[in-house]
């Protein structure tokens, strides 16, 4: 229990998934223009996250790892290598879904997020998470807190982003530097402030 | 026609400043953080980077009269995926020691929503030839930030350039002490918005 | 054919032209692979010991050739006690521990060489720690593959840093196991003057990573203490045990 609060607060604060690893960008500049939307996303990331984690663990384990096909027979066998392939194609089947989902249960978050829900599937975040979960060799609870407090974490930049970027309007910038200039160098502010948490110990 | 007028030199120029694809097409930043601290790494990614576009951007083009429009981002991602593992795979064989400093970037490569951004924006839509130009295009773009970037991390952070150092000794006898903050990721954020207010302000003008 | 069926059939076909692709690849060039990764470890074995310089250039067939003639692996359980070529360790045969000796031309053991594999920043940190046969001094580091940020925590590969490790100890004062840690910036201002013998110098700007490897090595070293116990006690071990690896002549 102790051990997966860790993994939680580690995958939100120490390790955070966008201002630590700088993953997710893309998206990140230009929906926190608005804060209904970058919301709304990052909810969707939650989800897409917890869901994506665990099933791709399921897939690496049983299927894809060096000796994980035994329960077929075939102890020898090692498909590694499609990881990439595969986890990005259950990602973007996830995304699907959750499109036609959205899209039945709220038609205004549809139209808000627009272009950007189809590129959650290519967000860098979402496979990273699910590399990263190899790479630490997380058992299938760990994979389900890890892919959720990363969400958290992507959640928590891009709103926080969206309220800076909010009261920005009322500041007297630059002509060069509106949007997505300053939302470079406010991004590093808080990359700077969250690189505290890295003297923590837990 | 002066060269300078053709179509593809116009599509090759094109990404490079005016429509760079990190400072004012807003892709492939993710990468553009990890890679920038030392001139030589950012050299070789922006090398793979216009590698993979290119050729990606050739491929989808050469395909793009068969690809079915409600499948075509998971067939764009397969495609730049199944490239960039066969690239690594080969060299991990026969350039064993250039693969184990690329391993690192395989990952960030494949998501770099520079390849799939250009895939979908115009190699969808434009013959195999312009595609590709377009991608050694965007891939010099992103290149040329990348080395501006790390020039910068590297001289102010390290006191180097590609590994050798520039700053005499005396200076730094003298009292001079590096920039260790340019070490550090926060900083490539703020010198590529930087960057971009200069961009902009040149542009404007 | 309807739009439908026509997606499927060209997913259909995509889905087998990658997957033979990759699979054609992965396969052909495996055994090249495998060749390459292993003569790398044998390399930095080789290194954790002084018997290759960093930047001399080696052939494949140097590196096999020296590693034979000076070292020689062999397998123990968590208990430290030796596994036969062609047993498995009691109950559960993944405690079986690796272990290389470096024995100049089969003669004593003159260090032991501890692989090590830990998790970093962005992925497993795999390296090689050489241990004298004192059983606490350090004798070579080396780390042979990592994904740590270049120029940051991609510092671990290199001479300054690993060769900051040798003479350092994993014991403390009194004996007892502390392992070796990365300090936070220089040891010598942020460690005190009694621990100074158990810490090396970090990587500014790689906290993290200084903190994941002293962690991983702490858990890897913990694991072969009883092999590190047997060379502090040599002597005693040898005489009841005269014909173990670690006591030949």
């Amino acid at each position: 229990m102790e051990n997966l609060i860790n993994i939680f607060l580690d995958s939100v604060f120490v390790g955070n998934i966008l201002l630590a690893y700088f993953l997710g960008m893309c998206s990140f500049v230009a929906v926190s223009k608005n804060i209904n939307t970058a919301t709304g996303l990052g909810f969707a990331v939650i989800f897409v996250l917890t869901i994506t984690a665990p099933v791709n663990w399921l897939i690496y384990s049983y299927l894809l790892s060096p000796g994980a096909l035994k329960w077929a027979g075939f102890p020898e066998i090692d498909l590694s290598y499609m990881k990439f392939i595969m986890f990005i194609a259950v990602i973007a089947a996830i995304v699907q879904a959750l499109e036609i989902l959205i899209d039945r249960f709220s038609a205004a978050l549809y139209a808000g997020l627009g272009v950007f829900l189809p590129l959650i599937a290519v967000n860098c975040a979402i496979l990273g998470t699910s590399l990263f979960m190899v790479e630490r060799n997380y058992t299938f609870v760990e994979s389900v807190v890890f892919g959720f407090g990363s969400g958290v974490g992507w959640m928590l930049a891009i709103v926080s982003m969206a309220a800076i970027r909010m009261k920005l309007r009322y500041a007297d910038l630059p002509k060069g530097l509106e949007g997505y200039g300053i939302t470079m160098i406010v991004t590093g502010l808080m990359a700077m402030a969250f690189m505290l948490f890295s003297g923590i110990t837990m | 026609m002066k060269i300078t007028r053709t179509k593809s030199f116009r599509t090759f120029i094109d990404p490079v400043w005016g429509e760079n694809p990190i400072n004012i097409q807003m892709l492939g930043i993710c990468s553009a953080l990890a890679v920038t601290v030392q001139m030589k790494t950012a050299m070789v990614m922006g090398l793979s980077m216009t590698f993979v576009v290119s050729f990606s951007n050739l491929i989808i083009s050469l395909m793009r009269n068969a690809i079915p429009r409600n499948i075509r981002i998971i067939v764009e991602l397969a495609v730049i995926a199944t490239l960039v593992i066969l690239t690594d795979e080969f060299l991990r064989a026969y350039y064993y020691d250039i693969s184990k400093q690329l391993s690192v970037f395989v990952g960030l490569i494949i998501t770099n929503c520079i390849v799939l951004g250009r895939a979908e924006a115009f190699a969808l839509s434009n013959p195999p030839h312009l595609a590709f130009i377009d991608g050694l295009g965007n891939g010099a773009g992103y290149g040329l930030v990348l080395i501006t970037v790390s020039f910068i991390r590297e001289f102010l952070g390290s006191g180097n350039l590609f590994g050798v150092r520039i700053i005499p000794e005396a200076f730094y006898a003298a009292g001079y002490e590096d920039m260790g903050f340019m070490l550090l990721a926060p900083a490539a954020f703020i010198i590529i918005g930087l960057l971009i207010w200069l961009q902009k302000s040149v542009i404007e003008d | 054919m309807s739009d439908y069926m026509k997606s499927l059939l060209f997913a259909g076909i995509l889905c087998i032209a990658c997957s033979s692709l990759l699979t054609a690849a992965a396969s052909g060039l495996k055994k090249i692979q495998q060749e390459n990764l292993l003569t790398d470890q044998r390399k930095n074995i080789l290194k954790s010991v002084g018997l290759v310089e960093q930047d001399k250039e080696y052939t494949s067939g140097d590196i096999n050739r020296m590693f034979h003639d000076s070292i020689r692996r062999v397998n123990i359980d968590e208990k430290g006690n030796l596994i036969e070529e062609n047993q498995t360790a009691g109950g559960d045969s993944e405690k079986n521990l690796p272990v290389y000796l470096y024995q100049k031309n089969g003669g004593a053991v003159q260090a032991y060489i501890i692989p090590i594999n830990t998790r970093g920043l962005w992925g497993e940190i795999l390296g090689y720690l050489a241990i004298k046969n004192d059983g606490q001094t350090i004798s070579g580091f080396t780390v042979y593959k990592h994904s740590e940020t270049p120029g940051l925590g991609g510092e671990i590969e290199q001479n300054w840093f690993q060769s900051n490790f040798i003479g350092k100890k994993i014991t403390g004062p009194s004996g007892e196991f502390v392992s070796i840690s990365i300090a936070k910036g220089k040891a010598e201002d942020t460690v005190g003057e009694e621990k100074m013998g158990n810490y090396v110098d970090g990587i500014s700007g790689a906290t993290l990573t200084g903190k994941f490897l002293s962690k991983g090595l702490k858990d890897v070293l913990s694991g072969y203490e009883p092999v590190s116990i047997i060379f502090r006690k040599k002597l005693q071990f040898c005489k009841t045990n005269p014909n173990t690896p670690w006591c030949k002549k």
